[in-house]
């Protein structure tokens, strides 16, 4: 008797997923959410709000600008050091419709919006960002990432970005793992106060 | 020299016995066919292997399956439903452990001729292969075959098929749902507080260790096959139920009174719900697990074993507790489990084995961990298990008490190799500090201190 009610539980179970997982498959979830929410969240976080400083946030990331980046992980052509721990593999497993779908999806996402108090790094920072720096031949960083550091088209959003990932962005473009005509001459040319200025201005747009 | 009376000290290699056939064989680990089939380095899933990370827990969660591999594909003629996605290298590795143990104090011969020889080399301790990754759209295996020095011979160790999916829920949060077909209850867990995958991660084969454990602590790991179905909302609520049966090894079906071992009753049922939370670098766990066993117990000769009639209850309560913080330099975790067994021995008070019906035991272990860089660490913990007093059950002194702490430091030098110094202290061993076998030796003789080299490629 219990073996028949052992043999009814497994059948039972198993015939229960099934129905669920076709109900699922009816319902139609877009290959970006699945992607996205299934996989990214684990360190992006959900909806593209990471928390995480080592892992940056894609919530209203241009979707040109995620696209970008997918294929230089895939490509092997982004080459700082977390790229290739985690995003060489990661990327490695879309194609071209899925890394569409997902840039799509974080492009879409409202970003999170930031009411900290300007610090005294942030108030420099905001110069640097809005005025450049002319005797290091530093242009404005508002003239790509916009007013607001938005982002637009291929130029990331910076606005929001946790202030450790970006510092990790830029020493990268200095040490060239990221490859960029515009940005690698503008990273060398700022010092490690100037960058940490500007990682806290970003962070608390 | 001791000179022992041989009745103690063939009582004394029985518990010695017992408690390194316990541990003969290891707990699973993690393994680099996952870093091959993922092509995302060790650090994604791990903080140091094999303790998981989230984005770990959610890889165990989704079945494996994540892939960045070439696949041969198949799918249906109107090309709607994939048939077939198999990675097109095997994902195969291999895990080796080597280790030196030595005494505070050798063991007694085990035919009474004296000492057993003291610093024992395990060259291996243990080898396994593993198969584990992906092996089709929605189903992956963590699958290991395992030869350790103490069995002499290759085992199968830990095994879990998974099957597991996704349903993106109307508000956009994840409900990952799935099945698990396992040889070990706990195994198949995400957090490192449970038997399957808990501290300490390696212990040595040939060193005396807790003699008396829970049903859910490892005594029944594979020795039966469970089905089980989870579901994890959110990435935070986990909740799991499941039905274990008698699986043994070495043994041709249909299980009869010659089975050796106790044989389950039916089913066991098996039951897990917790809650991770998780905010910047930190992770927060909590969480509740358990399983009733009945058993047929094994009586030894003289006794009837028929698989009918009264049986043995074990019922499993436990609480774990776990905490992370993953920086970039420094990482630091805490586990800590607490299990409660209610032990209802109608068979073998029947039999005249245990001095009454109702005995329990409490097994608490609780264990912090601190890297610098995933290159230079240890671990620090206490383990505690304490026995209700029944002369039969708990043998030499009524009492399974053993109780101690275990100090570790790791060095780290690649993701994939880890050296290990291991010294555990015992306060209490078989119930007693001293003389916990009649012939002198103390709980603190059986100190150990233990080197390990633990490859996995």
């Amino acid at each position: 008797m219990k073996i028949h009610i052992f043999s009814a539980f497994v059948v039972g179970l198993v015939a229960s997923l099934a129905a669920l997982a076709a109900d699922i498959e009816v319902a139609g979830d877009s290959a970006a959410n699945r992607v996205a929410i299934g996989t990214c969240a684990g360190c992006h976080g959900p909806h593209g709000l990471s928390d995480v400083p080592r892992f940056p946030k894609l919530a209203g990331q241009p979707a040109n600008y995620i696209s970008a980046q997918l294929k230089a992980f895939r490509d092997h052509t982004r080459k700082d050091p977390d790229a290739q721990s985690f995003m060489w593999g990661i990327a490695a497993s879309l194609d071209e419709k899925q890394i569409d779908a997902v840039a799509r999806y974080y492009a879409a996402q409202p970003p999170q919006s930031h009411s900290s108090s300007a610090s005294a790094e942030a108030v420099r920072g905001k110069t640097i960002y809005e005025k450049g720096i002319e005797s290091q031949q530093v242009p404005a960083c508002a003239g790509c990432h916009g007013l607001k550091a938005e982002g637009l088209a291929d130029i990331p959003r910076l606005a929001g970005q946790h202030s450790p990932y970006f510092l990790d962005q830029m020493r990268s473009y200095k040490g060239s793992a990221r490859s960029s005509d515009l940005m690698q001459p503008i990273a060398s040319r700022l010092d490690a106060r100037n960058l940490e200025d500007l990682a806290a201005y970003v962070h608390s747009r | 020299m001791i000179a022992m009376p041989i009745p103690v000290c063939k009582a004394l290699a029985f518990c010695v016995t017992l408690g390194l056939a316990l541990s003969a064989v290891g707990p699973a680990h993690a393994v680099p066919s996952f870093a091959r089939q993922t092509g995302v380095s060790c650090e994604a899933c791990h903080t140091v292997f094999p303790e998981l990370t989230h984005f770990g827990r959610m890889f165990k969660a989704n079945g494996y399956t994540l892939t960045s591999l070439p696949q041969v594909r198949g799918v249906s003629s109107e090309g709607h439903e994939e048939r077939l996605s198999l990675n097109q290298i095997p994902p195969l590795s291999m895990m080796m452990q080597l280790s030196d143990t030595q005494l505070s104090k050798p063991l007694p011969d085990s035919a009474g001729h004296g000492e057993s020889q003291n610093g024992t080399v395990g060259f291996p301790q243990q080898v396994s292969i593993f198969y584990a990754g992906k092996i089709a759209p929605n189903l992956g295996i963590f699958g290991q075959l395992t030869y350790s020095s103490a069995a002499g011979r290759v085992q199968i160790d830990n095994t879990d098929v998974r099957f597991a999916d996704v349903w993106v829920m109307p508000d956009e949060r994840a409900l990952i749902y799935g099945l698990s077909l396992n040889n070990n209850p706990t195994l198949q867990d995400l957090w490192n507080t449970t038997p399957g995958f808990g501290l300490p991660y390696a212990s040595s084969a040939s060193a005396p260790s807790v003699s008396f454990k829970s049903q859910i602590d490892g005594a029944r790991a594979q020795d039966v096959a469970g089905l089980t179905a989870y579901a994890f909302w959110n990435e935070s609520l986990y909740a799991e139920v499941g039905l274990y049966r008698s699986a043994k090894q070495g043994t041709a079906g249909p299980l009869d009174s010659s089975t050796p071992g106790g044989v389950i009753a039916g089913a066991a049922p098996y039951w897990r719900l917790a809650y991770e939370y998780n905010v910047g670098r930190h992770s927060i766990e909590a969480g509740l697990y358990g399983a009733t066993f009945k058993l047929y117990p094994d009586l030894g000769s003289g006794f009837g074993k028929e698989l009918s009639g009264p049986s043995d209850k074990y019922a499993d309560v436990a609480q774990d507790v776990q905490y992370q913080y993953l920086g970039d330099v420094n990482i630091f975790s805490f586990e800590g489990t607490r299990i409660h067994e209610r032990q209802a021995l109608d068979a073998t008070f029947a039999a005249g084995k245990s001095d009454q019906v109702d005995n329990d035991l409490t097994t608490i272990r609780a264990f912090g961990t601190y890297y610098y860089r995933r290159k230079i660490g240890g671990s620090a913990g206490i383990f505690r298990t304490t026995t209700s007093t029944d002369t039969q059950v708990f043998g030499l002194n009524a009492r399974g008490d053993t109780s101690g702490w275990i100090a570790e430091l790791n060095f780290v030098p690649w993701l994939n190799t880890k050296f290990s110094l291991q010294y555990t202290g015992y306060s209490k061993y078989s119930g007693l500090s001293s003389n916990y076998d009649g012939a002198g030796r103390s709980a603190k003789d059986n100190n150990t201190t233990y080197l390990l080299a633990w490859l996995a490629y």
